[in-house]
């Protein structure tokens, strides 16, 4: 038991790591944990810990065929440690994709909501049943101490032919369905491991890993009781694996040869150099030392093979599942630590399962005593080697533990600091229509130039003076949009709309169509764009600009000017906005819609407002710039599209037309890249002092 | 030294300021350490302080139940036990008992030891930003006082033992440590919090506060400030071990001469002690 009890303490350090990853994967989600991306969903977990789980499982069903179907009962004795290892694995496959899983606790959807289509479909299902059939295969063995559960366990037993059945049709359908999965991605998976046949080579290598699994588990358990291996048991396992294994590699070859793939056997890609290395270690070395009967012999040998073996073939599982992608995708995925650590706390959860299981239930014909925990044993008290800790439980208790709670302290320190705080929605603010009214039939008078695109003098467009200077890049700007037309695009990304506001204008009558769409209720309002208001993109926005009244550059105003002194300074205790703006419209009043501005030459109504309904102005509070924008639009447009039996006009595409790159003056290139962040072809930025007054 | 020479006499001190400070960055940067014990080296002392006191807890639980199992005497008075470990965690009335003094200043120590750096408003700060949630703060002045109150009364705690030859009798070396380390970081704590103590050392005691402080906490479930949890189970393992073997305690009190007094019988009626041991009545009291 010594043995046993030192890999027990080694075991539980990784499980240690392993609860620290969980508290961090489970509670700031998987870009916390790990580096998958959408470019890479599927990383470790899918490739070692689900499909490498699955076929380590394999030896469940073999051995059940074996001993149970074709009645050979000299392999009794590693039936049941076979059907437990297959338990073992599919709970820690289960496991593994609870990890996996975006959101965990939708698993059950599967059993619900129904996709026949899909392998994952099929994948799941197998899980859950064969999960099941194996629960109720190894469910006689701990029935056996409990005499209550005996009719159960009689049941079951009598049942098992019908299981073991039921089993074996599970596990083919689900070991070839992991195959299955991947057929979909024939572009995706180097042509080596691509296969039209993939389920099937999936199967037939699942039987052979299922057989080497069985031979090294039973020897691993040996190892480490004491106990005698069964070596001639195993060596006819062997022999059945090497058959297995040699068809694994002619149907694996001839399928090569008959897709025409044989050129790629050669080569210099690290994909080919990986293939005849996974061909080594989980078919030829594997068949060659099993067909040695002098190694074969040798309990060493034999337990040293089926670990070669079984180590190929995960590999195979690894490499189909996303290793050999690695380079072929636009992003490099390498599994974070906290991946590789889960995966490793995962299988020495299950060996600990495994080795619980053993000493507390009769897998074997007689559980294995530890011979120290003999009751009626004196403690042996050795002052000079170690401390006594107790009995072998309490002893084995302080120890375990204390790995865990070293190891989980010590990932927990390794962990990053991520925030659980949100950062909120990040503010976009919303900017002028770029482009030009240009001069508006009979308005002229009123409305001046957009002048946010007035260029500010600017040392980087060009040599020459001041003026030059404004004059090329207005005509620049001028050539690039035409005048009477607006580019909507208030974030400044180029995704935006062209609006052809002089069209617009000359079709709804002139000076008296600026109603339609603007307010015309702010205070001096003549040429207010939307973004006045409506300032953010996204996010609903106050007309009443605070700090612009406050500010020297703006109102210039004290705020006792507003706020009633003596009085906390709060938008309760503050004088109305109509005391100095006695155009406006007050928050709270009704107004009735005047018929006049809505409606244009034609007769026809341009907003969605009926001519003479009473509105209530409720808040100076803007929507978004997007929503106005659409509203205003698509309010009209549906109109239009529903009088002129156009239905085209009020789709998106209509508008919505793609990135435009319209050249801008200097000055709002800055814009763009200080908001967006985005890649714009930036002119080199000013040498001189005077660029500071550029900056955005 | 020669070039710090030089650049005195070329433009005064400030540059001399700005060259040292440079060069002792590049020795030791204190602001990088303090950060190390703030960030990786607090994430892991703290996971082994909670990981490890759930540990004990459970270890502790699992050793009664053992005992009790194998017990062959499974009565035990739980009333008792029950107001007893009571009594000791809200120790209103055995504050004025024996050593009124001590249990006082000791009372005051806990109280600080406990208030100050769960709901310190610094503390709740760095919570905030690493985890994102923190604990209502204390106003900074009960903080300072609460402090000044843990630092006195470990200096007590320590002299305390020192002066006395019966608490000298008792101790071990780690029990004159204790005080001291656990005052360093509140000490250290106040003057970097206090900037008008001590405005040049505040890197110093910034380093020494997070450094101890990250020893203390790795240092709890280890050593005896595990009482924090195991407290409340003083009472039962106390009573449980007079049980193991059954009728232990029984033989023990009769060795002593306290035959007639059962073991779990009240302190009060424990002191009047009798003159001459009695078994029989012993035996029925016991009945």
């Amino acid at each position: 038991m010594d043995r046993v009890r030192r890999l027990k303490l080694l075991l539980w350090m990784p499980v240690g790591l392993g609860f620290a990853v969980t508290v961090d994967r489970f509670f700031f989600g998987l870009g916390a944990a790990t580096h998958l991306s959408d470019a890479t969903p599927w990383g470790l977990w899918i490739g070692f810990d689900v499909m490498s789980g699955v076929a380590l499982a394999a030896g469940g069903f073999v051995l059940t065929a074996t001993v149970y179907i074709f009645r050979l009962e000299r392999f009794h004795s590693i039936v049941r440690p076979a059907v437990l290892t297959a338990f073992l694995g599919y709970v820690a496959v289960v496991a593994g994709l609870l990890f996996d899983l975006g959101l965990p606790w939708h698993i059950w959807h599967l059993i619900i909501y129904w996709n026949p289509h899909s392998p994952l479909f099929e994948v799941g299902w197998c899980v859950m049943l064969y999960l099941t059939v194996l629960t109720l295969e190894f469910f006689p063995v701990p029935a056996e101490d409990v005499s209550s559960l005996a009719r159960v366990r009689r049941f079951l037993v009598k049942m098992r032919i019908p299981l073991v059945i039921l089993g074996i049709a599970l596990s083919t359908l689900h070991q070839s369905s992991l195959g299955s999965l991947f057929l979909i991605m024939p572009y995706r998976l180097y042509p080596l491991w691509y296969s039209p046949i993939l389920p099937v080579l999936f199967f037939i290598s699942a039987i052979a890993l299922g057989l080497m699994m069985a031979i090294f588990e039973s020897h691993f358990t040996a190892y480490f009781y004491r106990r005698k291996p069964e070596t001639a048991v195993l060596a006819s396992l062997a022999s059945a694996a090497r058959w297995v294994l040699i068809l694994y590699l002619v149907v694996r070859f001839s399928d090569l040869a008959a897709r025409g793939q044989l050129h790629d056997l050669v080569g210099s890609a690290w994909q080919v150099k990986m293939f005849w290395f996974e061909i080594v270690v989980a078919g030829l070395l594997p068949v060659v030392l099993f067909s040695i009967s002098k190694f074969n012999r040798r309990p060493g040998w034999q337990w040293g093979t089926a670990a070669v073996g079984v180590g190929g073939i995960v590999l195979d599982r690894v490499n189909v599942g996303g290793l050999i992608d690695l380079s072929r995708g636009a992003a490099l995925y390498l599994p974070s630590w906290q991946e590789i650590v889960t995966s490793l706390a995962i299988v020495a959860g299950a060996v600990l399962v495994f080795l619980f299981i053993i000493e507390h239930f009769r897998v074997w014909e007689e559980r294995p005593v530890d011979p120290k925990a003999d009751p009626k044993r004196l403690p042996e008290l050795n002052p000079v080697g170690e401390t006594w800790l107790g009995a072998p439980v309490i002893a084995a208790r302080i120890k375990y533990s204390l790995a865990f709670v070293l190891a989980a302290a010590l990932a927990f320190s390794f962990l990053a600091n991520p925030k659980v705080e949100a950062t909120g929605i990040v503010p976009v603010p919303a900017h002028r229509a770029r482009g030009d009214v240009g001069k508006l039939p009979g308005i002229s008078s009123r409305v001046s130039f957009n002048s946010s695109l007035t260029p500010s003098p600017s040392p980087a467009s060009g040599r020459g003076g001041t003026a030059k200077r404004w004059v090329r890049a207005k005509r620049q700007k001028a050539t690039a949009i035409p005048a009477g037309v607006l580019y909507l695009d208030g974030d400044l990304t180029g995704w935006g709309v062209t609006f052809y506001h002089q069209r617009e204008v000359e079709r709804n009558g002139g000076e008296k169509s600026c109603a339609i769409c603007h307010h015309m209720n702010m205070p001096h309002d003549q040429n207010s764009g939307c973004y006045e208001c409506h300032r953010d993109m996204y996010q609903p926005t106050d007309a009443f600009r605070h700090n612009w009244h406050a500010s020297r550059s703006g109102a210039n105003l004290a705020c006792i000017q507003c706020h009633e002194a003596g009085y906390p300074r709060t938008s309760a205790q503050v004088k109305p906005c109509t005391d100095c703006h006695k155009d406006m419209i007050p928050p709270g009043a009704t107004i009735q819609v005047s018929s006049e501005n809505l409606v244009d030459a034609s007769g026809e109504i341009r907003r969605l407002i009926t001519p003479g309904s009473v509105v209530k102005i409720n808040t100076y509070t803007a929507v978004s710039y997007v929503d106005a924008m659409h509203e205003l639009c698509v309010g009209c447009h549906a109109q239009v599209a529903e009088r002129e039996k156009k239905p085209e006009v009020a789709q998106c595409a209509e508008c919505h037309k793609g990135k435009l790159n319209y050249s801008d003056t200097v000055n709002l290139l800055y814009q763009r890249t200080a908001v967006a962040g985005r890649r714009v072809v930036m002119p080199p930025p000013p040498a001189s002092p005077g660029g500071a007054a550029m900056k955005p | 030294m020669c070039r710090e020479r030089i650049s005195r006499s070329r433009s005064g001190t400030v540059e001399t300021v700005a060259f040292t400070s440079l060069r002792l960055k590049r020795r030791f940067d204190t602001e990088a350490w303090i950060e190390f014990g703030r960030g990786p080296l607090f994430r892991l002392c703290f996971a082994l302080l909670v990981l490890g006191l759930i540990r004990i807890l459970a270890l502790t639980w699992a050793g009664i139940f053992d005992v009790y199992r194998h017990s062959p005497d499974k009565i035990l008075p739980w009333k008792e036990i029950t107001k007893k470990t009571l009594a000791w965690l809200i120790p209103v009335r055995k504050l004025w008992t024996a050593r009124p003094v001590y249990s006082a200043i000791s009372f005051l120590f806990h109280l600080g030891l406990i208030l100050t750096p769960l709901f310190l408003a610094s503390h709740n700060l760095l919570w905030q930003k690493g985890v994102g949630f923190s604990l209502p703060s204390l106003p900074q002045r009960v903080a300072n006082i609460l402090t000044l109150l843990v630092v006195g009364a470990a200096l007590s705690i320590f002299f305390g033992r020192v002066l006395y030859p019966a608490a000298r009798a008792i101790s071990r070396a780690q029990d004159y440590l204790w005080p001291l380390l656990l005052a360093v970081p509140f000490a250290t704590g106040y003057v970097a919090s206090n900037p008008v103590i001590s405005p040049r050392t505040y890197e110093l005691m910034m380093l020494l506060h997070v450094y101890a402080g990250d020893l203390i906490l790795v240092m709890i479930p280890f050593t005896k400030l595990a009482h924090c949890v195991l407290a409340p189970l003083s009472q039962l393992v106390t009573h449980l071990a007079w049980k193991f073997p059954a009728g232990a305690g029984d033989r023990v009190a009769e060795t002593l001469g306290y035959a007639a007094m059962p073991t779990w019988l009240p302190q009060a009626r424990l002191r009047a002690r009798p003159e001459a041991p009695n078994p029989e009545q012993g035996q029925v009291i016991q009945k």
